[in-house]
């Protein structure tokens, strides 16, 4: 059955349902239960699950974390909110060192099923400490998965995926996609599958999260000068599904990796590393477009110059087609 | 720094043979430059002082930069810069996408000449298409034009016979060699050597007897080689290719016969080895069966001459007793590299050779 | 004052441990030298009491998180000594294949969740351990030691447990040195005061006296198990070696270690046993098994194989 409803409640759909179906799920965070979060994604599931379920804690990341990691290996499934991915550095030990080594340490024995939820992204006028993309923070980290949905169906699917998969995953919302709506079949989407969202013949645009619908946007404008973009929703950032990119840039031979979050060290260049090193022969062009060198600014316009918009996005592909 | 080796971006100043306030002639030796391949000795271009070092001894410079001042006779300030020949371009390899270079092969459209509008000049895909689809539709005075691209075989092939006719100062010598006695030992024998077969083994001997021409000339000087492998040259579809006939001053004629005709075979089938296509350290080439009367062949760098060799005709001679005689003779020309030998050393090897051709039983053994 | 009283086997059982702990760091000091343990390694001995007495009050459904000086706690829990030896000499008979080595020694089927090098590591394991184990009234006690009481983890996991109720028991080894710093002189006040600040019950204990250790331990372990909150434990021990293989521990002062070694627990309880009765021939054969048991296990630990490199698997399903 298909439903039309908006980000924030296809996540608040996946954890009432994953919390139903499985009594080992538990959630918390810092106002996840009383107050229903700070950006109102959990409303009701303190009331309908109870608070050996669903419960708030003190603003204490290190534990919180800790929290999940021995909860995770003692037979829970903990689901915990970091309010804003910039406090990730605060779990960073945890997820680090203790959540994504132990599979390895136990000998394969004891698997660690956390997922971590939090909110991330600029464009929300949030600045510098609240607005950053974490994702190229963690890529390096062996046995951790990365999720970054673009729409609510993605939402609800990868999120219940993420619950029931048995390996640490860092699910990324990102704040400007709260409130758009889009339809809802509540298939489950499995991890580290990505999407092609509009196919093309002339070039690949690869993005995730909000960046996509900047994207697919930047796909229109260009329809005017006679080229068909294809954009690919990766979805999951960490593993990458580098085929599906592949089979993409085999038949346009062109590749822009669209990231939201600054040029060097990020996920774009593990993308194009990965398309070089497996079809090289298939380039005709490949490069990025990331944020700069930067702090993300607080006023408007200099926070709209410092994303990668549509105008751009066209732009570049535009100077470099024709 | 002048350009000492065909393939060094950059070079080492190893020893100044001159100081600062020292006059030179043209000629005398300024500085030793250590290479890539080896240290060279490179000489002034003409007289004058030296009079400031800019890059000392021990000091690296690259390809084109000032490493000294020098005053002319006319005290003219002249920054020492490699000389013209020296700073010929090497063809680099173009900077071309790798789907750009599976076009080109695709429609047979030679890279060089093709200019990139990608990022840095890059050549990309589309350029490479721009570039195949060329035709006039009516053409003018010369009517319509079809672009013939070179294949990379044949772009190859130009690039080094540029290179040969730009850069060796090349004479020629030529000498009527009488090969009737070889004509009839062939009518006698059943699957004889071929004329040409001979002409390999002959050639081989005179190369072990003059070895300067049994050498490479590189870098400046010459590189005589222990074994004498003559290449033959083979005209494939499409291509010119030399395989060599390996130690053929020791190999006995029938083998040389037997190998050239396989080498040949495989050559038109182009599966030679890299190895059999760089062995060669002397050419020879024969368009005898045209019926081409002479020529002069390009030599392949870098060996220092190639044997070209015409049809036998049929030649009126004066005999010994003053009357006319009609014999089989055949022109043969040596094209050699005027840095490695000279003028005589040519005639005398074209000498030696035409000996063991008109006395051919020795070449039976 | 806490006495053996009636359960002079358990005791013994917890003698031999003891010595099993003291003869066990004693053979890994001998290995390191020979060169047969890599990198670093802590060793317990002059604590054994600590561990061996916690451990005697936890029941199969609890749980105990080590630091890196955690051999004393594995063995007090039952983990195979040979298994324990092969890990740290790096074989593939290791209890975890030579893969995690003396700092990340884990058990989970003897209780061990595992061995934590990041100081604090251990916390923030108890605590969530605690999360879980509290659906089926069972404990965590998280060992740390007198230097983790600095770190961020320790308030916080502290305070998270006490507001949300966790049953964790926080054992901290005060052994007067964090590394090779006096604690004292890093540690601002008490340490006990600072679970008290927050309402925790805490007691501090006398870490060479493993009747008051056990004593201490059931207590603790029995408050956490009724689920109002965690219980604080300082036991106030010492180490004879340094801090790692790498330091003679030449800060201490002259004579301190001779001053703590006339309180040895080995000797203390040996001297309790005979009090209450045992005959100290039996004592002494207990030395003398665990003695031939150490030698068989290293013998057979330096004949096992190492493990094959080979991939792994970097998730679960």
């Amino acid at each position: 059955m298909t439903t039309t409803i908006d980000f924030r409640t296809a996540v608040r759909e996946a954890l009432d349902e994953e919390l139903a179906a499985d009594d080992r799920v538990v959630l918390f965070g810092e106002d996840v239960a009383i107050a229903g979060g700070v950006f109102a994604v959990t409303p009701g599931l303190y009331e309908k699950y109870g608070s050996d379920r669903v419960f708030d804690t003190p603003i204490s990341e290190l534990a919180l974390a800790g929290a999940a990691f021995g909860a995770a290996i003692t037979g829970l499934r903990p689901i915990v909110e970091i309010m804003f991915g910039d406090f990730l550095t605060l779990v960073m030990d945890s997820i680090v060192n203790q959540a994504t080594k132990y599979w390895f340490l136990t000998g394969e024995q004891v698997p660690v099923p956390i997922v971590m939820r939090s909110v991330v992204g600029a464009g929300g006028r949030f600045g510098a400490i609240h607005s950053q993309m974490p994702a190229s923070w963690f890529m390096g980290v062996p046995g951790l998965k990365i999720v970054a949905p673009s729409n609510p169906a993605d939402a609800k699917g990868l999120l219940r995926s993420a619950i029931r998969d048995d390996n640490p995953v860092l699910f990324f919302e990102h704040k400007r996609l709260y409130g758009i709506s889009g339809d809802v079949d509540g298939e489950l989407v499995p991890l580290g599958s990505a999407r092609v969202a509009r196919e093309g013949s002339d070039v690949t645009i690869v993005s995730a999260m909000n960046t996509v619908h900047a994207a697919l946007e930047a796909a229109d404008l260009l329809v005017g000068d006679g080229i068909q973009a294809e954009v690919i929703d990766l979805r999951t950032l960490r593993p990458l599904d580098v085929p599906t990119v592949l089979a993409s840039v085999q038949k346009t031979n062109r590749v822009v990796v669209v990231e939201e979050g600054p040029l060097t060290g990020g996920w774009a260049g593990e993308v194009l590393a990965r398309v070089t090193e497996e079809g090289l022969g298939d380039l005709d062009d490949a490069w990025r477009i990331a944020t700069a060198e930067s702090p993300v600014p607080y006023s408007p316009p200099l926070e709209d110059a410092f994303l990668p918009n549509a105008a751009r996005i066209a732009s570049e592909i535009r100077t470099r087609t024709l | 720094m002048p350009r000492l080796s065909d393939s060094m971006e950059e070079a080492t100043i190893a020893a100044w043979l001159k100081r600062p306030g020292e006059e030179f002639r043209r000629g005398e030796p300024l500085v030793e430059v250590e290479t890539d391949k080896a240290t060279v000795v490179y000489e002034a271009e003409a007289d004058g002082l030296l009079t400031e070092i800019l890059v000392p001894e021990g000091g690296t410079a690259a390809l084109g930069a000032p490493i000294a001042r020098l005053a002319g006779g006319d005290d003219e300030v002249v920054e020492a810069s490699a000389p013209a020949y020296m700073q010929a371009p090497f063809v680099e390899r173009a900077r071309a996408t790798p789907v750009a270079r599976r076009t080109a092969l695709e429609l047979g459209v030679g890279l060089h000449g093709v200019s990139g509008t990608g990022p840095g000049g890059r050549i990309r895909k589309l350029d490479v298409v721009r570039a195949g689809s060329t035709s006039t539709a009516n053409g003018g005075v010369k009517g319509a034009t079809t672009a013939v691209p070179l294949s990379p075989t044949r772009e190859t092939i130009a690039r080094r016979m540029t290179q040969s006719r730009s850069e060796i100062p090349t004479f020629d010598v030529t000498v009527r060699i009488d090969v009737t006695t070889i004509l009839e030992l062939r009518r006698d024998v059943e699957r004889a050597p071929s004329v040409n077969d001979f002409v390999v083994k002959a050639a081989a001997l005179t190369l072990r007897e003059f070895p300067p021409f049994n050498s490479s000339f590189v870098d400046g000087r010459s590189e005589q080689h222990a074994r004498v492998n003559v290449g033959i040259a083979v005209a494939a579809e499409d291509a010119l290719l030399v395989p060599a006939v390996l130690d053929a001053d020791r190999k006995p004629l029938a083998a040389i016969a037997a190998e050239a005709r396989e080498l040949a075979q495989r050559a038109k089938a182009r599966r030679l080895t890299p190895d059999e296509l760089s062995a060669s350290t002397f050419t020879v080439s024969n368009l005898g069966m045209f019926d081409v009367h002479s020529f002069t062949a390009v030599i392949n760098p870098p060996q220092v001459a190639i044997l070209a060799v015409g049809a036998a005709q049929r030649t009126p001679v004066e005999t010994t007793s003053g009357g006319v005689a009609f014999r089989d003779t055949a022109l043969f020309t040596l094209s050699s590299d005027h840095r490695a030998v000279y003028g005589a050393d040519a005639a005398r090897f074209l000498g030696h050779l035409r000996n063991l051709l008109e006395h051919p039983l020795s070449l039976l053994l | 004052m806490a006495t053996i009283g009636a359960e002079t086997e358990r005791y013994l059982e917890l003698y031999r441990r003891m010595v099993l702990i003291r003869g066990f760091e004693d053979l890994i000091q001998s290995l390191f030298l020979r060169g047969e343990i890599y990198g670093t390694t802590h060793l317990y001995s002059g604590q054994e009491a600590v561990a061996v007495g916690v451990a005697s009050a936890l029941e199969d459904r609890d749980r105990l998180a080590a630091t890196y000086r955690g051999h004393g706690h594995a063995l007090a829990l039952g983990v195979d000594p040979q298994a324990l030896l092969d890990e740290m000499l790096g074989r593939a008979t290791g209890i975890n294949g030579g893969r995690a080595g003396s700092m990340n020694i884990n058990s989970p089927n003897d209780r061990l969740v595992g061995s934590f090098g990041i100081v604090g590591g251990t916390i923030a394991a108890a605590t969530g351990v605690a999360l879980a184990l509290k659906r089926v009234g069972g404990v965590a006690v998280c060992q740390f030691g007198d230097g983790a009481i600095n770190q961020g983890y320790f308030p916080e996991c502290l305070n998270f447990c006490t507001v949300l109720r966790l049953p964790v028991v926080f054992l901290c080894e005060n052994n007067g040195y964090g590394e090779y710093t006096p604690f004292q002189t890093v540690t601002a006040g008490a340490i006990r005061a600072r679970a008290e600040a927050m309402e925790v019950p805490a007691e501090t204990i006398d870490g060479m006296d493993i009747v008051a250790v056990r004593a201490a331990a059931v207590r603790a372990v029995g408050h956490a198990r009724e689920g109002t909150g965690p219980y604080f434990l300082e036991a106030v021990t010492y180490r004879y070696v340094g801090h790692s293989r790498s330091d003679p521990g030449a800060y201490r002062p002259a004579g301190e270690l001779d001053e703590w070694k006339k309180r040895d627990p080995i000797v203390r309880l040996r001297e309790d046993l005979i009090e209450a009765g045992t005959d100290p021939d039996a004592l002494s054969a207990i030395d003398a098994e665990v003695a031939a048991q150490l030698v068989e296990v290293e013998r057979r630990g330096l004949e096992a194989p190492f493990p094959e490199p080979g991939p792994t698997s970097e998730f679960s399903g």
